[in-house]
């Protein structure tokens, strides 16, 4: 059976992008690799960018800087209408120069009409420049994208003051391409449709006066990595002396490291002297404003919630279920938390 | 060496509170600061001028009240200040102040690093580092923890993914410098005294930078705000160790507070 009929019975013809036009057009979506794989945030971006182009009526263009053949497939499967490729074997590490010079040639060509970059180290970095290169101006860190259908613009929703609320801010309607970066884990992934195909056309760069500026000397992980001030921790796992022992104190370090968060404790665990004084949240220690922050076998005195308030998402576990903390605790289980801390550290793997 | 950092202020956040409830925001006390990431920033300039000597120049966009926050950069250590504001500068939005900034850094000219902070606390935009770096042509450095300057060289550490890394680079550089990276100096005595009585901040409008309301026509509308939903404490989640452990997994995934 030949591949077109087969293409037939799945429902699925190849996506046939017309590239003639005026003007801006279509949207962009710059894939970012971790390793050999395509990070998530680049699908949730394909995810998003398909329900803008379907009320747009554009093209989902994906560009894959330094890539290869398999991961611009992987972006046709999750949305992508065409995949441009830079595949110069010197464009597989990520570098700033290179990386703009390719898609800054690319986009004053192709004239997008919206780009979307990840809110990521890399994303945060190109974002800006791109911006800037092509005359235009980005809106970051984006936690919601809609469209004013009328004026054909992005509307953003953006977090200010550590997500305290977010202010809602329109491109002008002269703003081209209007650039975004949109944070991670926050549109839903697509599904993956092996069926769906689509062009890769490779394309190259001329990287004559791009060569990176900045040179690495040494690139240390994850491990050896200074521990983030408690004030500033999105995720902190906290100790207090319902731990019971060295031990029990230790379960909390392990959870803390499968969260990639911080450890912290009560002043009842600075006390049995498992955590150092500079690690103690509440009125006699920091005060922290976490997404997550996980109390284990702490009472939940009102000096200790004091240094929690602005926590965005508190999980208490306590044996004892008239402990002052499950007050004050999104979700709250009433348990020895040296049988749960394990179980969660298990699922949490798998 | 000469190291600009541009500084921002905006209100203190412990001067209002956020109700979820009614959607609202209530300021208590309309007080400003510097954005708490621009002092690790300013930090990261008078370390490299303590140790190899530089002189430190704070730069503003802003209104008139911005005077204040470069007064006390100057108590902090910075040797110069120059203050953007007019009526047109004191109303632009990002885009306006960026080139604002371009303009009053070519003017004072001969920079060897900026250094700016990551991002605003008021804002979370974390893009006038960058967008200075593509208006010079020079090479950026961002996620900043420490930075020294010796023989010429400017060597970086900085975060990178989930560790991070030491670079190198000649200057000119711009940095971005990680928030809590480090922790701010105190104002030093004599030198507040100095800063508010007789230190001057210059002051430079639109038409000294030679940029004109065409330039500084805001890039962008607001749409209003939106505020997290209130939330519902004590929930209690039950079952053996497995089961509650599953239960609360697939909550914090749910509400994105874990990947
Ligand atoms: C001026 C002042 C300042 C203070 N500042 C601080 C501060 O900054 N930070 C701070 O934390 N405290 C502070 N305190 C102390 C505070 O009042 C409490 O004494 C302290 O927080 C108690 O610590 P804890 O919750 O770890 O211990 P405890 O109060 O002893 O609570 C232990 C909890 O663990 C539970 N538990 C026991 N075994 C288990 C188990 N196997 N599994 C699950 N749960 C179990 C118990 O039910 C109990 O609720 C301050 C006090 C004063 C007077
Ligand atoms: N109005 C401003 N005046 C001077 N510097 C600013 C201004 N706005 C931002 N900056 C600088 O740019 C950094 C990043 O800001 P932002 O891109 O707005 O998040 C800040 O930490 C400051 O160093």
């Amino acid at each position: 059976m030949d591949l077109d009929y087969l293409q037939m019975l799945m429902g699925e013809e190849e996506v046939v992008v017309e590239e003639e036009g005026e003007g801006y057009r279509n949207i962009w979506v710059v894939a970012e690799r971790v390793g050999d794989e395509l990070a998530p945030v680049t699908l949730e971006m394909l995810n998003q960018a398909q329900q803008l182009a379907s009320t747009l009526g554009a093209y989902v263009m994906a560009v894959l800087v330094g890539g290869d053949e398999t991961l611009a497939q992987e972006l046709i499967y999750h949305g992508a209408d065409k995949v441009f490729l830079f595949d110069d074997p010197a464009l597989k590490d990520y570098a700033l120069e290179p990386y703009i010079k390719a898609l800054g040639d690319l986009f004053a060509e192709k004239m997008p009409e919206i780009v979307l970059c990840g809110a990521t180290d890399v994303g945060g970095e190109l974002a800006p420049r791109l911006a800037r290169r092509l005359d235009a101006v980005a809106l970051t860190n984006c936690t919601g994208l809609t469209l004013d259908a009328s004026q054909r613009t992005l509307v953003c929703t953006m977090p200010v003051y550590d997500g305290e609320y977010s202010e809602v801010v329109a491109f002008s309607p002269e703003v081209h391409p209007q650039i975004v970066t949109v944070q991670p884990g926050v549109f839903g992934l697509p599904y993956r449709d092996e069926y769906r195909s689509a062009e890769v056309e490779t394309v190259a760069v001329d990287l004559d006066g791009a060569q990176p500026r900045v040179k690495v000397l040494n690139v240390v992980a994850e491990a050896e990595r200074e521990p983030v001030p408690l004030p500033k921790a999105r995720i902190i796992v906290s100790a207090g002396r319902g731990m019971g022992d060295a031990e029990g104190f230790a379960l909390v370090e392990q959870l803390a490291a499968a969260l990639s968060g911080e450890v912290a404790g009560s002043r009842g665990a600075v006390d049995e002297g498992w955590i150092d004084e500079e690690k103690q949240v509440g009125m006699g220690g920091a005060t922290v404003r976490p997404d997550l922050y996980i109390a284990c076998g702490i009472s939940g005195a009102i000096q200790h919630y004091f240094g929690i308030q602005d926590a965005k998402f508190v999980v208490a576990i306590n044996r004892d279920e008239n402990a002052p903390i499950f007050k004050v605790a999104d979700v709250g289980i009433v348990a020895d938390a040296k049988e749960v801390i394990p179980a969660i550290i298990e699922a949490l793997e798998a | 060496m000469r190291i600009i950092v541009p500084i921002r202020q905006i209100l203190d956040p412990r001067g209002f509170t956020v109700s979820r409830r009614h959607e609202r925001i209530f300021v208590n006390r309309e007080e400003y600061i510097i954005n708490p990431n621009d002092k690790n920033a300013l930090e990261v300039a008078l370390r490299i001028k303590d140790t190899g000597g530089a002189e430190v120049i704070a730069v503003a966009v802003g209104k008139p009240r911005v005077d204040d926050a470069l007064r006390e950069a100057m108590a902090l250590g910075a040797d110069a200040a120059y203050l953007l504001t007019d009526e047109a500068l004191a109303q632009t939005d990002a885009a306006g102040a960026a080139k604002a900034l371009a303009k009053a850094i070519e003017k004072i000219g001969d920079f060897d690093l900026i250094i700016t902070g990551q991002e605003t606390l008021d804002t979370g935009d974390a893009q006038l580092g960058p967008w200075l770096a593509e208006y010079f042509g020079i090479a950026q450095v961002t996620n900043v923890r420490e930075a020294t300057v010796s023989d010429g060289a400017l060597r970086a550490k900085r975060d990178w993914g989930t560790g991070y890394a030491e670079v190198e680079a000649a200057p000119p550089v711009l940095l971005t410098v990680a928030p809590g990276a480090n922790k701010p100096r105190y104002p030093h005595g004599g030198r507040i005294m100095a800063a508010y009585r007789e230190w001057e901040v210059t002051t430079w409008g639109a038409e000294a930078l030679g940029l004109d309301a065409a330039d500084l026509e805001p890039l962008t509308e607001g749409r209003g705000r939106t505020f997290p939903p209130e939330r519902t404490l004590g929930e209690r989640l039950t079952g053996s160790p497995q089961d509650v452990a599953a239960d609360l997994v697939q909550q914090l995934r749910l509400q994105h507070v874990i990947k």
